[in-house]
């Protein structure tokens, strides 16, 4: 798409703009793709429609204020990305849209309050962990609160148990077969501690060595989707400097929304000096599936014991696993290779769950709407058994199936690994 | 130097009014008004956002409508009418005549709304509301055993009204025909905010509303018949060294008896961007890549025909490789599909053309416009619905650098070679505003004149799409 960007003033995150701009037909082949135009069936809430406001916007033809309600409702969930042909990279545009509009937002007192809240308290597991659980005491109060504070209760799961932090070095059982470290994550070590051990527990099971550098912490992807850029950048340095990636085989995490974070770094440091720093980490970063994936691929992955029982797993891709990594096939691989397990296949599977980190909190009506969809749609594939490798998906996937009135349980893909792995399952 | 010549470039600065619409445009209000806020657009953010299909960017729109009924569409129309505006009428905005862009500020309804869809089995139907993606229409006539044929390669996203309003065509429409061919009955609202039923006898009403672009009438629903799939399906791929071996294989294949499903080509340039965009390990190298489907119940004719065709390809100097697998074969298809949008990769504007000649003359066209695009200094890529002598040569330029004058020229030159080998100017994309200026060379006076007389007729105080299939009258006329 032709356009006037403003290239000279706006530096790297602008030429990282203007190249998805340029990048973009306006064909149209992502609106059947899009969340937002599926539940609303109009232009402006649509990716090609999204792409036309930033560009106005960054030109100086169109008040920000005027675009940010339909940007706004844009989950990130990057759909468009996997249906568009011209490979306009819609992700690293908004992306960075956020990161540069940002800090010309004028948002309410109450607005911001709740923003710099789930920043700080995010990217702190230990923090994070207590809020839960005060919001897990507040949870029957729900339906008497406005919409603002329900919404945040609502994404809290069922129970939240007590911090587990990971050990630092995990040997490898039987013969070491390789080294890798890991990233820990900050609100699911909170929430869900048992994907981490499961993670851990199934690597040294593989004869793999996991270590957890210090002085890692959040990836900043929440901050950096917010548009806090300043924030990101911190965090996202932070890792680079606890992360060596020469000293490991691959630096993995088991949060789909994290791994696609730490991927974008070289993008986050366009044009800055340590842009080459984050290339050579990020080539680094995979999924945890993505990783069991080639094992299994090359015929090394240990075999697991069967399932106790024949089970149907219906599997959700995660929009930052699918869209965003586009890693569709090594978590079903991973799932079909136990013995005893089909997995189902979702109808509308591309579509968004709508928890898209902290959507639930700003958009609490469409996130509804989706959580609802997915819902009803896992449930029609009739699952023993719901996977997926996301811990927002998890949460929201287990809320809404939950609202439903059905009891499948929810888990991780590397959990359900783990579990066959003991025989559990 | 027309508007048209300069609307080819996308910078939309020139025509962006700062203050035109806006929450206090009384068109807006009076349509909030009728139809409450859901349904009205008046906001500038969201005007920009209707000024443009796949092709152009036009003018911003006063208002946009997103009706749920078609009273909705009447109440609209009637309100467009008394404020004395034009009203364009909008599907996906896949079009690649600049259908949907509007020349001038005014009313842009948009369909995607209006979404409903029943299948009559035992009647073989489907009835749809305009704003219904044409891929819907497949997938809920599938477990009745039945198919929607027209497949252009935008289904995932285009309506039934824009494909109506284009008669868009396909892959299948060499066999199966286009969309035109299936459409029973339609309903529509004329200029004045009347609905109309109509069938295909008489006038055939329904025909003339097919193919004119929004121009005179909204489409508002349609009774499309469906057919059950052949129970046999066998694709082949061949390549050639030069385009116009391509073409003679086509020619040869099909006076030799085949009518193949599908018939498609596309050139060089075109394989090579979808290897880039989707790597299926398509011949890089090769001039012309052809791919074939025959269907039908009986599988021995469906081999029988494909032998046919492969005899053809081979005889003309190309290299056949058969689909061993059905996924193969979709995968092939795919590609196909893909080589418009991902040709986006290697300029970010094109002038795309949408010429059909007879069949006998394909080998010379496709040579002549070869040679045109390789004697001007823009990429020239074709690829195309061959079997029906449909070919879209594509001019890809950068408007920031390249003179969007000589591109027009270019599409001219492109135009009058279909001319004069006694083709015509669109197979299914449509005139709209990109090649209204073509008419003339294409049309004779007296013809054009029989047009008019037929849009003032139906559309008396020219409000429908203006600017759009016909040049001004008086232009050589
Ligand atoms: C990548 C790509 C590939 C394509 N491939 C093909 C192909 O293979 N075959 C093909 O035929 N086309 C193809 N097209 C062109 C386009 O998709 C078709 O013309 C399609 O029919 C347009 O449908 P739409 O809903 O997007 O209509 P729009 O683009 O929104 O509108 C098209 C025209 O129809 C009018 N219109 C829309 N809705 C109505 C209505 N309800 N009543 C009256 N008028 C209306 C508009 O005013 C406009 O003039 C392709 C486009 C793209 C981008
Ligand atoms: S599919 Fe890609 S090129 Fe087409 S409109 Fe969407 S982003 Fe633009
Ligand atoms: S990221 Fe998802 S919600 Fe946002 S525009 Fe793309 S498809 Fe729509």
């Amino acid at each position: 798409m032709n356009n006037d960007i403003p290239v000279q003033t706006l530096g790297g995150q602008g030429e990282v703009m203007a190249h998805a701009v340029d990048a973009c037909v306006h064909c149209g082949f992502c609106l059947p793709a899009c969340p937002t135009y599926a539940l609303l069936g109009d232009e402006m809430d649509s990716p090609r429609g999204r792409i036309v406001l930033m560009k106005e916007v960054l030109e100086g033809g169109l008040p920000l204020l005027d675009a940010a309600p339909h940007l706004d409702r844009c989950l990130g969930c990057q759909a468009c990305v996997t249906a568009c042909p011209s490979g306009v990279p819609y992700g690293e545009l908004i992306t960075a849209f956020r990161g540069w509009s940002e800090p010309q937002r004028q948002r309410s007192p109450l607005d911001r309050a709740k923003r710099a809240a789930i920043l700080k308290i995010l990217p702190a597991p230990k923090v994070f962990s207590v809020a839960a659980r005060l919001g897990q005491f507040a949870k029957p109060l729900a339906p008497a609160l406005p919409a603002a504070l329900r919404s945040p209760l609502d994404l809290l799961p069922e129970s939240v148990p007590a911090m587990q932090p990971s050990a630092a070095f995990t040997p490898a059982r039987g013969v070491r077969r390789g080294r890798v470290a890991f990233l820990v994550g900050c609100a699911q070590q909170a929430l869900t501690p048992n994907f981490n051990a499961a993670t851990l527990r199934v690597l040294s099971r593989n004869g793999i060595e996991v270590v957890i550098p210090d002085g890692q912490g959040c990836c900043g992807a929440a901050a950096l989707h917010t548009g806090a850029r300043d924030e990101a950048l911190k965090l996202v340095r932070a890792n680079l400097n606890a992360f060596n990636p020469d000293d490991f085989d691959a630096i993995l995490s088991n949060a789909a929304g994290c791994g696609a974070g730490l991927k974008e770094y070289p993008m986050v440091l366009h044009g800055e000096p340590d842009e080459a720093r984050a290339q050579a980490f990020a080539a680094k970063v995979m999924d945890i599936s993505e990783y069991l994936g080639g094992l299994l691929a090359d015929g090394t992955l240990e075999p697991t014991l069967p399932a106790s029982r024949p089970l149907k797993v219906a599997y959700h891709d995660a929009c930052h696993l699918a869209h965003a990594q586009g890693v569709r096939a090594q978590p079903r691989d991973l799932l079909r290779a136990i013995p005893g397990v089909t997995v189902l296949e979702i109808p509308e599977g591309d579509l968004c769950c709508g928890s898209a980190g902290t959507y639930n909190l700003e958009q609490p009506e469409l996130a509804t709407q989706l959580g609802a969809r997915k819902a009803k749609n896992i449930l029609s594939t009739q699952p023993d058994l719901i996977a997926s490798g996301n811990i927002g998906c998890h949460t929201q996937i287990q809320s809404h199936v939950r609202r439903q009135g059905d009891r499948a349980p929810v888990m991780h893909t590397i959990e359900i690994l783990d579990l066959a792995y003991r025989g559990e399952l | 130097m027309s508007t048209e010549k300069l609307a080819l470039t996308t910078n939309s600065g020139a025509r962006k009014p700062a203050s035109a619409g806006g929450a206090h445009n009384s068109l807006a209000a009076e349509l909030t008004r009728l139809l409450g806020p859901r349904k009205v657009l008046s906001n500038l953010s969201e005007r920009l956002n209707y000024r443009y299909d796949a092709i152009q960017f036009g003018a911003t729109p006063l208002a946009v409508v997103l009706p749920e009924s078609t009273g909705d569409v009447v109440a609209a129309v009637r309100a467009a009418r008394a404020a004395g505006v034009p009203i364009v009428g909008r599907g996906a905005a896949s079009g690649l005549s600049g259908g949907a862009a509007p020349t001038e500020p005014g009313l842009v309804i948009s369909f995607t709304r209006m979404t409903r869809l029943t299948i009559h089995p035992e009647r073989r139907e489907a009835q749809a509301q305009a704003g219904v993606i044409t891929l819907a229409v497949s997938d809920a006539a599938r477990p009745h055993g039945l198919i929607y044929p027209p497949d252009p390669a935008s289904f995932r996203t285009s309506t039934i009204g824009g494909n109506l309003a284009e008669n868009a065509g396909g892959p299948m429409c060499f066999k199966y025909g286009v969309t035109g061919d299936y459409v029973r009955a339609l309903s529509f609202v004329d200029a004045d905010g009347e609905e109309h039923h109509v069938t295909r006898d008489a006038f055939d009403l329904a025909g003339l509303l097919i193919g004119s672009e929004g121009t005179l009438g909204l489409i508002t629903e349609a009774t499309l018949r469906l057919i059950p799939p052949a129970t046999h399906t066998r694709t082949l791929m061949a390549h050639f060294p030069e385009v116009g071996a391509c073409a003679e294989a086509v020619s040869a294949a099909i006076a030799a008896g085949a009518v193949p499903s599908k018939l498609e080509f596309m050139d060089r340039a075109c394989t090579n961007a979808v290897e880039d965009y989707l790597n299926l390990g398509l011949p890089r190298d090769a001039e012309a890549v052809l791919l074939v489907d025959t269907d039908g119940d009986d599988l021995n004719t469906v081999q029988d025909e494909l032998q046919l065709v492969a005899d053809a390809c081979e005889r003309a100097g190309g290299t056949v490789r058969r689909a061993a697998t059905d996924a193969e074969g979709a995968a092939l298809w795919r590609a196909r599909r893909s080589v418009s949008p991902a040709l986006g990769r290697i300029r970010p504007q094109r002038m795309n053309e949408d010429i059909v000649v007879p069949r006998s003359a394909l080998p010379d066209v496709v040579r002549e416009i070869r040679a045109l695009g390789d004697a001007s200094p823009f990429r020239l890529v074709q690829f195309g619905h061959i079997g029906d002598g449909n070919l879209h040569p594509n001019i890809l330029f950068d408007p920031r650098r390249e003179d969007t004058h000589a591109v027009h020229d270019l599409a001219h030159q492109i135009a009058l070679v279909a001319i004069r080998h006694g083709g015509v100017l669109s197979g299914e994309h449509g005139i709209g505003s990109m090649k209204r200026d073509f008419m003339t060379d294409a049309v004779d006076p007296g013809t054009l004149k029989a047009l008019w007389n037929v849009k003032r007729a139906l559309d008396p105080h020219l409000a429908l799409n203006p600017g759009k299939i016909l040049p001004a009258e008086g232009v050589n006329g």
